[in-house]
């Protein structure tokens, strides 16, 4: 069954106002499309984690869209702070959003936690720390010391995560949402395996039968997905490994606008509202920056052996 | 007779100091800047079998241009693994795996414990900081934490505003009571002024080496704590030759290293 949709229906369709989202990628992969859509289409209330969040989270700070930031860390990389995220912290602009502050190791735990069904899962980080002392909407929930019941030893309990939907961003998945992944995964797999649903985005669409060469690739199977979206250059301003390099000095234009609420207001109604999707982003980009800048971005191409599945 | 040439810069001086403390056959787990450069500085003089791991899920990556961030494109073709976040902060660094890890901090005090999150009160932060990422589950389970930090009063203190990042957090026997694995917690801290590592019994940073344009007294003011002096505290060793070699002709030879520069480290 297809489950072929445009990013814009795909959001309409599986994204709602208060609903909890994982959103993937850590610099490889973030779904850039979907993220603009559900600025354009003003989705409020949400709560939203992944592991190092930067540019992508940052905007849906800046455009309000957020309530709640289940968190570790975000920057914009090379170019220091997140502008939208201190605004909102510092200041309350557009207002202030509530925190609950993990690290990269709880996190993705708590992530895989939730795609496996567990309750609750140990980790050995955070503890004496003011991480602890730092509770805001899961309370007391945040986590639990326990007495280990093997050992009696000091153990922290983090909960398990299951979110509404995962948006992610991979290179290639069938209509029906097999998706297949290579390179720096970050905590993509397992936000996308914890969430009751899952909104694939890709580079392209392929055969059931390409899926079928190279099966070991696929992180998310078809029936957790319900919608499956293909765009090109989709993870832009970051980067997809074999298709186009992180845009660094588009990073550094976003930074220079989010200086400032004015810059930022500006940015996204040039790229985001002045845009009706993706495909006219990309070719706004061209347009702008012009086809060499554009090329300039696209993966030289540096294949693997082919591997063999046969008997 | 080893080779001490002159034309170095400070942020130089404290790569070759990390690379120092790396030993042959380490597992490192590196960010950008300083731990990637200290790392292949030690892996290109005297420590060709210590590996590079990045947490957003890559081991032993071979780049061909320097990463500008942990999950840099050029970290991908060439590795020898790649997973993700469960694979390299949960298996190999909760897993016991990992020897040196490498941290930097917005201000760091006198037990090594490090602050990322918030200058200021934590509900209304004169100054909000990026969070812990992977710097709080790296102070927790390297076997070795080297922590680059400024040296002036405002990046140093006595008690940071947040323990993000454990190093001893309130002194002996802290990291013990938490449960945290033995012999693990911050080796030493490198500024742009001296080398301080960790007296054994009361866990405080003390000066162990100065650099070569500064002296005690000119450290001991920076420091806002009582900072103790070593016995045998003596100036730092400048880079050598070899080690200038190897960050100037095959790390970086466009020197971005001289951000660094702007950044305060001089």
């Amino acid at each position: 069954m297809s489950k072929v949709m445009s990013t814009s229906e795909a959001v309409r369709r599986f994204v709602n106002d208060g609903d909890f989202l994982f959103i993937g990628g850590y610099v490889c992969r973030p779904p850039f499309a979907a993220v603009h859509e559900i600025i354009r289409q003003k989705k409020r209330e949400l709560t939203v984690t992944r592991s190092n969040a930067a540019d992508d989270f940052d905007m849906l700070i800046g455009a309000g869209c957020v309530k709640r930031f289940i968190a570790t860390f975000i920057s914009l990389g090379l170019y220091g702070l997140a502008r939208c995220y201190r605004r909102s912290i510092e200041k309350g602009i557009p207002h202030k959003i509530e925190l609950e502050e993990y690290t990269n190791l709880s996190l993705p735990l708590m992530l895989m936690a939730g795609a496996m069904g567990m309750p609750f899962v140990p980790v050995k980080d955070m503890v004496g720390t003011d991480l602890m002392k730092a509770k805001a909407f899961m309370g007391e929930n945040k986590y639990r010391m326990i007495d280990s019941p093997f050992d009696g030893s000091p153990v922290m309990l983090v909960p398990a995560l299951n979110p509404d939907v995962a948006i992610i961003h991979v290179q290639q998945a069938d209509e029906d949402g097999n998706a297949q992944m290579w390179g720096i995964g970050g905590d993509c797999k397992w936000g996308a395996n914890a969430a009751k649903k899952v909104i694939v985005s890709c580079e392209r669409i392929v055969s059931r039968e390409t899926i079928g060469k190279d099966p070991s690739r696929t992180i998310v199977p078809a029936f957790k997905v319900v919608a499956v979206t293909e765009e090109p250059f989709g993870a832009h301003p970051g980067y997809t490994p074999g298709f186009y390099d992180v845009d660094f000095s588009f990073g550094y234009t976003y930074q220079q606008a989010s200086n400032t609420e004015e810059g930022f207001q500006a940015f996204l109604d040039e790229w985001i509202f002045g845009v009706k999707d993706r495909a006219e982003y990309t070719h706004k980009y061209i347009q702008k920056f012009g086809y060499p800048q554009f090329k300039k971005l696209q993966a030289k191409f540096d294949y693997s052996y082919p591997v063999s599945y046969a008997f | 007779m080893v080779e001490h040439p002159d034309d170095y810069i400070k942020p130089e001086l404290m790569a070759c100091c990390g690379a120092r403390e790396i030993g042959d056959g380490d597992i490192v787990i590196v960010g950008t800047g300083f731990p990637t450069m200290s790392a292949n500085i030690a892996k290109y003089t005297h420590a060709p079998g210590a590996t590079m791991l990045q947490e957003s899920g890559v081991y032993d990556a071979r780049p061909t241009r320097p990463a500008l961030s942990v999950g840099d494109p050029c970290l991908n073709p060439g590795a020898a693994m790649i997973g993700g976040l469960v694979e390299v902060m949960g298996m190999f660094l909760q897993g016991g795996w990992i020897d040196v890890g490498f941290l930097s901090g917005s201000q760091v005090d006198k037990f090594g414990n490090i602050n990322t999150t918030a200058i200021g009160d934590y509900d209304r932060p004169k100054s909000r900081l990026p969070g812990s990422g992977g710097a709080n589950p790296i102070g927790s389970l390297a076997k070795h934490v080297l922590i680059i930090a400024l040296h002036d009063r405002r990046s140093l203190a006595e008690r940071v505003d947040f323990i993000t990042t454990p190093g001893y957090l309130d002194g002996p026997g802290a990291r013990e009571k938490w449960g945290l694995p033995r012999g693990t917690g911050p080796k030493v801290i490198i500024t742009n002024k001296a080398v301080m590592r960790f007296d054994e019994s009361t866990k405080e940073a003390y000066l162990a080496s100065y650099h070569p344009d500064t002296s005690v007294d000119e450290v001991v003011q920076l420091t806002p704590w009582k900072l103790n002096v070593a016995d045998d505290v003596r100036e730092t060793e400048p880079p050598r030759a070899e080690e200038l070699t190897a960050l100037r002709e095959v790390l970086d030879p466009f020197r971005m290293i001289k951000i660094y520069e702007k950044r305060g480290y001089v």
